[in-house]
């Protein structure tokens, strides 16, 4: 468990820096699938399979590719030197930061979670899919947010297309013979 | 086998308190909260906003396996997270996109249209 444990947090947050400190904007990418991965072991170490299936399907999978993508659309290929890629608020932002993840540690330390034992989390996909649908025992306000989220991914996917969608006659399709 | 290196094996198998994901998570919530306020470019704000929300999703994991009274809801919170994210994905990129088209750069510190 503990060599589990050391080798998932070490890849996640040392994939993590990654992102932050890496000059190439395609690098910054592949560390955050790395950490998103690492995000999935710990899943599967908590009892959730199934999550660490769709953590690995939805991030590692689609998000990773489509802010590929988002890249792809929106850089010039350059190498630039480590200060030209952060803003001039590196130390305060480096302050905030730290305090934030302090005062998290603090506070998520200081508290007695004595007789909290593993094993509780919904194993079976059959007990995760109670719980989405709030049947059965878990809070019945679950199948009220399913249908929400529903309804948020088509809103969502229409509005990506609306907002990135090229107007008629404004730029150049290459490729395409007008 | 003598006792130390049975000693050694049981630290190994004993099980990880939560306090070590909670640890974890509130690390990575730290990393991604520096890049979304250090980095220029919007892309890479994005991903770190993704690092947070991915942080956030470990620790309700993690709260859902080892509190008894929750019953594993955190898990199905998790799955409600992960689909905004997704969504919240979706549309910035095509939000950065439509910027890079009029502006030619996704630097946020240039991209000041709001400003007046």
């Amino acid at each position: 468990m503990i060599v589990a444990f050391a080798f998932l947090a070490g890849m996640t947050l040392v994939s993590a820096l990654g992102v932050v400190v890496s000059r190439n904007v395609v690098h910054s990418a592949l560390f955050m699938s790395g950490s998103f991965l690492g995000v999935a072991g710990f899943f599967v170490m908590l009892n959730a399979p199934a999550l660490a299936a769709f953590q690995v399907l939805i991030y590692v999978g689609a998000v990773t590719v489509v802010i590929l993508f988002g890249i792809m659309f929106t850089q010039r290929p350059q190498v630039r030197h480590f200060r030209s890629i952060l803003q001039r608020q590196l130390w305060p932002g480096l302050f905030v930061a730290l305090g934030v993840g302090a005062f998290l540690v603090y506070v998520l330390s200081i508290e007695d979670w004595a007789g909290t034992e593993p094993g509780n989390g919904p194993r079976e996909v059959a007990a995760l899919g109670e719980i989405l649908l709030g049947v059965n025992g878990s809070p019945p306000i679950f199948g009220l947010l399913f249908e929400v989220i529903s309804v948020l991914l088509l809103v969502a996917v229409i509005a990506a297309i609306v907002i990135s969608r090229r107007k008629t006659g404004e730029g150049v399709d290459r490729g395409v013979e007008e | 086998m003598p006792p130390q290196a049975q000693q050694f094996i049981d630290a190994l198998n004993a099980t990880i308190p939560l306090e070590g994901y909670l640890v974890v998570g509130a690390i990575m919530f730290a990393i991604g909260a520096w890049g979304a306020l250090v980095r220029r470019n919007a892309v890479v704000v994005f991903m770190c906003i993704e690092l947070m929300i991915n942080a956030v999703n470990l620790t309700l994991v993690a709260f859902a396996d080892y509190l008894p009274g929750a019953r594993g809801a955190g898990v199905g919170y998790a799955v409600l997270v992960i689909a905004v994210a997704a969504a919240e994905v979706a549309v910035g990129l095509a939000i950065a996109l439509a910027v890079y088209r009029t502006r030619k750069t996704v630097n946020v510190d240039e991209v000041d249209l709001m400003k007046g």
